[in-house]
């Protein structure tokens, strides 16, 4: 159940390059909006042409430039649900489900089999217009499947809901998964369900796809500031070597050490808001901040800091540092703090 | 007074409009999935509302009669239309294609390409797509096209005459008659003859309109909302 | 994509549907022409034995007095149907030049016979001037302006003056030429509103919106909310013939022929006059 992609396209003065490979496993796709995410999985369901390059499916050419080979898209097999579902508003729900089924199969059965599964019982006669939104989203994911597609594709699922439409789609993928065999392409700007959903992590920026990892390895290590960003890191910093274990911080005025290798080309140093400790007395690795601000969140404290010495004027001076309310209560509301950024948490980037 | 120009003005408009509306909706399927050529196509298919009647009339005449092309081809199987009701007929459906073309290419072009990609994916044909996805999601549109056709082919007068002439009880269509009336000098037919067509095309489009109603009946969100 | 081939088979099959429809008519109602004879003269004989088919383009000018004379024809010759049909002399001279089945052509200026004759579309000897018409200044029924003649077109007391448009209307050349010949063409185009056909020339008059306007006596005749001041003045115009002629194409010379004949007898000339026609 393989996926090869190599493409690129040039649309309005955008440029995408594309590249990657997926296996039968829960592939992510991350980048923020506008990166071309969304044209990758047009391109490769065939709804839009790239300009060149190569798509193959389980063996299957779909699309390769240099052989003159462009696959319609309703011979591809390749799923695809999108973000608004895409429901046909003048067709029932039996009959949305139906659009996928070609007439030599028995219509009525796997309709009959789709609508149990997915507890639609009771709607098969009502029109989109008439549905829920979970209800939508659960006959758009019947349909898909009713297509027998190869490979699933999730266009950015998540972004219009609340948040428990989001908790029972995330549900839904769930299942899904264990149920589909073969490759399933997700995209989204929100590491969270990244993290949740998805065995391995391809970063997109400005059209351009970066290498593809593990989705641990790519949360540990992000290796670039674009996939560091959209990993949900919010502690970013411009950074220059100053030896091998050791550079500068530019931003938070500070000197820091590492336990990993420093690059000659280092630019950034990043460090998640959850590793803070609070450091007893000045040594390796701790700043000194004057507390600026402190948001209650729901179920933990984000406190805003500035380190001393760095400019008020830089947005990326302030350290925000997320910790539960217990330990926050314990500190007794201090003005300024002092905390340390153990070495094998930093991330490098160049 | 002689209500045949009306049966004919009805016949006439009826089936012009009835095949306006069978080709102008492939035509505008066929050039809104156009890439190239498609400015020199659409510029063909709207040329005859751009061009006087009576010049669509001339060129529709060169076409068809004697010495066209087609019209030695109908001469051929014995039904040339020059002079006939037939001929009434293509020059009220020439000059009122592009309205429905128009209109309806409009509309699918402006539909949500998400339905469509969505079809395409789930493996539905090209044919399949236009029919219950395209055209059912454009009713009003298409609605709207329906009676700027039948509209414009009741009023069409400077064509027709040029092709099918004027004759009385054979060719002459109300709005021929109208214009005949005038030259004679004879206003109180005239105006009974404009009070005629205008009714018809008032209770025309009033059906038209409750038709459309009815199609996108699947919008409302509630049952009661269909009556 | 789309499959063309259907577009094209659905655009092909009503194409063919219509023209299946005129076949069965198109062998009785339409008048034969030299091809059809050629091709199947039994056919077309036994269902038309009884009654000859002549097809007249007449000007628009002509329609009542013509629906009259057709009437009187019936009881001449009620072996032949006639079918009469109208426009403007200029588009009856296109339709006749691009073959429309035509018998005999009844035109309102010379103009467009010429063209005819010269195109070699007219029968030899068939042509004759039928009817005379006279060109004549009108003012609204109820206008009091001083006008008495067409030299008080170039005064001041005439601002707009309602004139067919010489291109294509026979009645604006005729203005045309009375005007030139009174030296006051230039003076007068300064105000002159120009129809696409008299009958428009008559209803601005008739509406009041021009203060005067040239059209036939014919036309004037018709209208009583128009007042007639004069005729053109002798001379200041060549005679306004409506010539007729029967058509080479035609498949009934001797029938047209009769029919011609039947217009200049005395009988008809009285109806002709009735409408204000003179003959010629």
């Amino acid at each position: 159940m393989a996926l090869t992609v190599d493409i690129e396209k040039k649309l309005n003065g955008f440029r995408l390059k594309s590249a990657f490979e997926a296996g039968d496993e829960t592939l992510a796709i991350l980048g923020a909006s506008g990166c071309g995410k969304s044209l990758t999985l047009k391109c490769i369901a065939g709804v839009e042409k790239p300009d060149r390059g190569y798509i193959e499916l389980d063996g299957r050419v779909l699309f390769d430039s240099k052989r003159d080979i462009d696959l319609p898209a309703r011979k591809r097999g390749v799923g695809y649900l999108f973000q608004d579902y895409a429901l046909v508003p003048n067709m029932t729900v039996e009959e949305n489900i139906g659009c996928g089924i070609s007439r030599d199969r028995d219509k009525e059965a796997e309709i009959r089999e789709k609508i149990d599964a997915f507890y639609l019982e009771g709607l098969e006669k009502k029109y989109p217009s008439q549905l829920s939104g979970g209800q939508k989203q659960r006959v758009a994911i019947a349909r898909m499947l009713a297509s027998r597609p190869n490979m699933i594709m999730l266009d950015e699922p998540f972004s219009a809901l609340d948040s428990f439409l989001k908790w029972q789609l995330e549900q839904e993928i769930l299942s899904l998964q264990e149920r589909f065999r073969g490759s399933i392409l997700f995209v989204s700007h929100n590491r969270d369900e990244v993290y949740r959903l998805c065995d391995r992590v391809v970063v997109m920026e400005d059209g351009a796809t970066q290498e593809v990892l593990g989705k641990r390895e790519m949360f540990a290590d992000p290796k670039t500031l674009s996939a560091t960003l959209l990993s949900g890191c919010k502690n970013i910093s411009a950074a220059k070597k100053t030896g091998e274990h050791s550079l500068f911080a530019k931003d938070w005025n500070t000197s820091l050490e590492t336990t990993a290798r420093v690059p000659d080309d280092l630019a950034y140093v990043g460090f998640r808001a959850h590793f803070f400790e609070v450091a007893e007395k000045a040594g390796a690795n701790t700043v000194e901040c004057e507390v600026t601000r402190v948001v209650e969140d729901m179920f933990s404290i984000i406190v805003m800091a500035r380190a001393a010495g760095s400019l008020e004027t830089n947005a990326r001076a302030y350290l925000r540092w997320e910790l539960g309310k217990e330990q926050w209560a314990r500190l007794n509301e201090p003005k300024k703090l002092l905390l340390r950024m153990p070495a094998h948490q930093l991330i490098l980037m160049k | 007074m002689d209500f045949s120009p009306l049966w004919l003005s009805l016949r006439v408009a009826l089936l012009a409009t009835l095949i306006t509306f069978c080709l102008g909706l492939l035509a505008a399927r066929l050039v809104a999935g156009m890439r190239r050529a498609k400015g020199l196509v659409d510029g063909l298919f709207t040329l005859p509302l751009v061009l006087p009647p009576t010049v669509v009339g001339f060129f529709l005449l060169v076409i068809f009669g004697k010495n066209g092309f087609i019209g030695q081809m109908l001469a051929q199987i014995g039904a040339p239309v020059v002079f006939t009701w037939q001929g009434a007929v293509i020059a009220s459906m020439v000059v009122s294609f592009p309205l429905m073309y128009r209109t309806a290419r409009g509309a699918f072009e402006q539909m949500d390409q998400n339905l469509l990609a969505a079809g395409r994916t789930l493996g539905m044909s090209e044919w399949r797509l236009f029919y219950k996805v395209m055209l059912p999601n454009s009713i009003p549109s298409i609605m709207a096209g329906t009676v700027l056709a039948f509209a414009r082919a009741l009023g069409e007068f400077g064509a027709t005459i040029m092709l099918a002439g004027n004759i009385p009880g054979k060719t002459q269509t109300v709005s021929v008659a109208i214009y005949t009336a005038v030259q004679a000098g004879n206003w109180d037919l005239a105006y009974e003859w404009m009070g005629i067509i205008v009714s018809i095309s008032f209770v025309t489009i009033v059906l038209m309109n409750a038709w459309g109603r009815y199609g996108t009946r699947y919008r409302r969100e509630t049952e009661k909302e269909w009556h | 994509m789309m499959k063309k081939s259907i577009l094209i088979t659905v655009a092909l099959l009503l194409v063919f549907t219509l023209a299946a429809c005129s076949a069965p008519q198109a062998v009785e109602e339409t008048a034969q022409t030299a091809d059809a004879v050629t091709s199947e003269p039994a056919v077309t004989e036994s269902p038309s034995a009884e009654k000859v088919q002549l097809t007249i383009a007449a000007a628009a000018s002509l329609t009542d007095v013509t629906a009259e004379i057709a009437e009187a024809y019936k009881a001449a010759a009620p072996d032949v149907e006639l079918t009469f049909t109208y426009a403007s002399s200029g588009n009856l001279q296109t339709q006749i030049e691009e073959g429309a089945p035509v018998d005999i052509f009844m035109s309102a200026a010379q103009k467009q016979m010429n063209a005819l004759e010269d195109e070699k579309l007219l029968a030899d000897g068939t042509r004759s001037d039928l009817l005379e018409n006279k060109v004549v200044l009108i003012v609204p029924a109820d206008s009091a302006l001083d006008i008495t003649g067409f030299e008080d077109l170039a005064t001041d007391k005439v601002s707009t003056v309602a004139l067919g448009d010489p291109a294509s209307v026979p009645a604006g050349q005729y203005a045309e030429e009375v005007l030139t010949s009174l030296q006051i063409l230039d003076k007068v185009k300064e105000k002159a509103n120009y129809g696409s056909d008299v009958r428009q020339v008559l209803t601005w008059v008739e509406s009041g919106n021009v203060d005067c306007g040239v059209v036939y006596a014919t036309d004037a005749a018709t209208s009583d909310t128009v007042k007639v001041i004069c005729e053109a003045p002798e001379g200041s115009v060549k005679a306004i013939v409506y010539p007729v002629a029967v058509l080479e194409q035609s498949a009934n010379k001797e029938a047209a022929m009769q029919f011609i004949d039947f217009m200049k007898t005395d009988e008809i000339a009285a109806i002709f006059e009735k409408y204000g026609f003179k003959i010629a």
